[in-house]
């Protein structure tokens, strides 16, 4: 069946081969973000199934690798990987969404140098150098100590210098083309991306004044910038793979970006019931906390109107797939698996015991793997010269199975963590008042071992998924010569009746 | 108004946290229901919507029974129910709002042209 073809990629471009001279400044620096992105991946989830393998065996490479350091390298990878595919993501659109040139294209590729150099010592330094007391000099050095924000403290410094640079770079190609509610909402996160990690490079001998201040780094990161930075590529990735209308994503951005900062902001309150800061943050906590599920309930309504009403056509399968499983895996990891321990009362019993990895599994996948694994899509198709990736790719299975490996994989994880959480939450917790007894009693317990063990085996599933993932992102589009489609929207007033095709 | 300071009994934790997960979920299945029976006019579907409705209801009610709630966090659940009930209706005629045809996608609200900078000196 014939098919319109996009015309954003023209038919002079050689199709089926990777072409990095055709990609502009942006992507070219864009692909090379998710490069690394994917390799840090890949390290994410080997040192995860090393320190898997420590809970059920806690002698394994004892003295050589040792627990603290696999989980340390497995959370700092995932954290990174994620940040290197959203920076990515921004540089992949930003010329398109401006209309010109990417400006300091020189400078960010330095940047991004710099960064993958700082990257590469800090896991040298976390895997080789990780005895001896911490002091003043290891803060420099080594390990500023801080859970999942460990990297030194030069570190630090580098990593806010290259965000200031892509943010430079990001607002400066805005300001020289065009502005949209999408790169307005952008610019804006970008500040508070750089600006919120200030809050986590100085030191207190205050414990719960550290705690407070490196909250604002973990939480407002993760469920206010990263969110809002998600919600900007989910938007560019809805007119671009389904032919949605600007207007009407660049509307639902906002009342996005106000939920969540509605209910997000002081949702912080959940991190704090525990750290030694007063009591009213329990009820501003559990109070905004309770808020949280507000935009997920928006966002049913909308998707199912959208489904319905237009009638849409996408131009690449496996994209539209992982956008899709964003959709999935934010709502169930972060709304369902949030609001079932978030409240102070039960909170008390699961803060910090492996039902917060499972909450943290399968919400940290959901929300911001999947979005970064559908970009990935996105831009592979444009590198292989603007390649067709509608229905009937040839070895469309890889995608089809890596798709499901690494979502049943993960989510097998969380169900097997889920119940060695609660396992835990009740030996260690609620019968022994959380007592070393108390700790030691539940690692033992049958039900947590067997969680453990489940979760080891969905760990290899999830391995096994992103095998086939690299593969296939390597692979796919190779030797394809059909163009790629248009996405088009259908809008239709009622089942019957069709009122308007619109098109790229 | 009290500090939400009172653990869970030990019996009741999984009530808690499976209550509080059923709100999400059923307060989701409302919304999906509400949005396709609207869609296709199938009031029969609007039935189940409000069935699923009820059983958030009733999560929430288990809910607030196992945190020992009381005094003002119990007028939050009242709101908390309102609003989730409301809140589909109100993000539907949202949509229908936003959805009208206007101009083809990816053109709208681009608020300005490329302008190249200019160094004054």
């Amino acid at each position: 069946m014939a098919h319109a073809v996009d015309t954003t990629f023209p038919d002079t471009i050689p199709r089926g081969k990777l072409n990095t001279r055709d990609l502009n400044a942006g992507q070219r620096l864009a692909v090379k973000y998710f490069s690394v992105a994917m390799l840090l991946f890949i390290a994410q989830i080997l040192f995860g199934l090393l320190a898997g393998l420590q809970y059920l065996w806690p002698d394994f490479l004892y003295n050589k690798l040792d627990f603290n350091v696999n989980r340390m390298v497995h959370i700092n990878a995932m954290i990174i990987w994620m940040l290197y595919g959203f920076i990515g993501s921004i540089y992949w659109l930003v010329e398109d969404e401006a209309g010109t040139e990417l400006v300091g294209a020189k400078l960010g590729n330095l940047a991004f140098w710099v960064l993958t150099a700082a990257v590469t010592v800090v896991v040298a330094v976390f895997l080789l150098v990780q005895t001896g007391p911490g002091e003043h000099q290891s803060i420099w050095l080594i390990n500023e100590g801080r859970e999942y924000i460990e990297a030194p403290r030069w570190a630090d410094f580098g990593i806010v210098a290259v965000v200031l640079v892509f943010f430079y770079n990001t607002a400066a190609t805005f300001m020289k083309g065009r502005w949209s509610g999408i790169s307005g909402v952008l610019v804006l996160d970008l500040i508070a991306l750089a600006g919120l990690y200030l809050a986590g490079m100085f030191y207190s001998s205050n414990i719960s004044m550290d705690q407070h201040w490196w909250w604002w780094v973990i939480h407002l990161w993760v469920e206010a910038t990263w969110e809002v930075l998600v919600g900007c590529i989910m938007a560019w990735g809805l007119i671009k793979t389904l032919g949605a209308r600007r207007k009407i994503v660049t509307t639902w951005l906002y009342i996005e970006v106000a939920l969540m900062f509605g209910s997000g902001i002081l949702g912080l309150g959940h991190h704090y019931f525990w750290i030694g800061t007063p009591e009213y943050w329990l009820s501003i906590g559990g109070f905004f906390s309770a808020l949280e599920p507000i935009p997920l309930v928006a966002m049913v309504v909308h998707a199912v109107y959208d489904s319905g009403v237009h009638r849409f056509k996408n131009s690449n399968h496996p994209a539209l797939a992982w956008l899709i499983a964003h959709a999935f895996g934010n709502f169930f990891g972060a709304g369902v698996w949030g609001f079932m321990h978030t409240l102070p009362q039960i909170n008390l019993y699961t803060h910090g015991t492996q039902w917060t990895a499972s909450h943290g599994h399968l919400a940290f996948f959901g929300a911001y793997a999947t979005i970064n694994i559908a970009m990935f899509y996105i831009a592979i198709q444009k590198w292989r010269g603007g390649v067709f990736m509608g229905s009937g790719i040839p070895h469309a299975w890889r995608w089809k199975w890596a798709l499901a490996l690494l979502n049943i994989g993960v989510l097998g994880m969380t169900m097997a963590l889920l119940i060695s959480g609660y396992e835990q939450s009740f030996v260690e917790r609620a019968l022994h008042g959380s007592t070393w007894a108390g700790y030691f009693e539940a690692q033992r317990s049958d039900w947590f071992v067997q969680g453990m063990v489940w979760r080891q085996i969905f760990g290899y599933v999830t391995a096994a998924g992103l095998v086939l993932l690299v593969w296939d992102l390597i692979t796919i589009g190779k030797g394809e010569t059909r163009p790629a489609e248009e996405p088009t929207a259908t809008t239709v007033i009622n089942s019957n009746e069709t009122l308007q095709p619109s098109s790229a | 108004m009290s500090m939400m300071t009172e653990p869970v009994e030990a019996q009741q934790i999984m009530l808690a946290a499976m209550a509080g997960a059923m709100v999400v979920l059923f307060g989701a299945v409302y919304a999906f229901l509400f949005a396709w029976s609207k869609l296709h006019k199938r009031p029969v579907i609007m039935l189940a919507a409000y069935l699923s409705y009820l059983c958030l209801a009733a999560a929430t009610v288990a809910l607030a029974f196992a945190l020992h709630l009381s005094g003002f966090w119990l007028i939050v659940v009242f709101v908390m129910l309102v609003g989730y009930l409301l809140a589909p209706h109100a993000i539907w005629h949202l949509c229908e709002g936003t959805h009208e045809p206007s101009t083809p996608h990816g053109t709208d609200e681009i608020t300005s042209q490329p302008i190249p900078l200019e160094i004054k000196q």
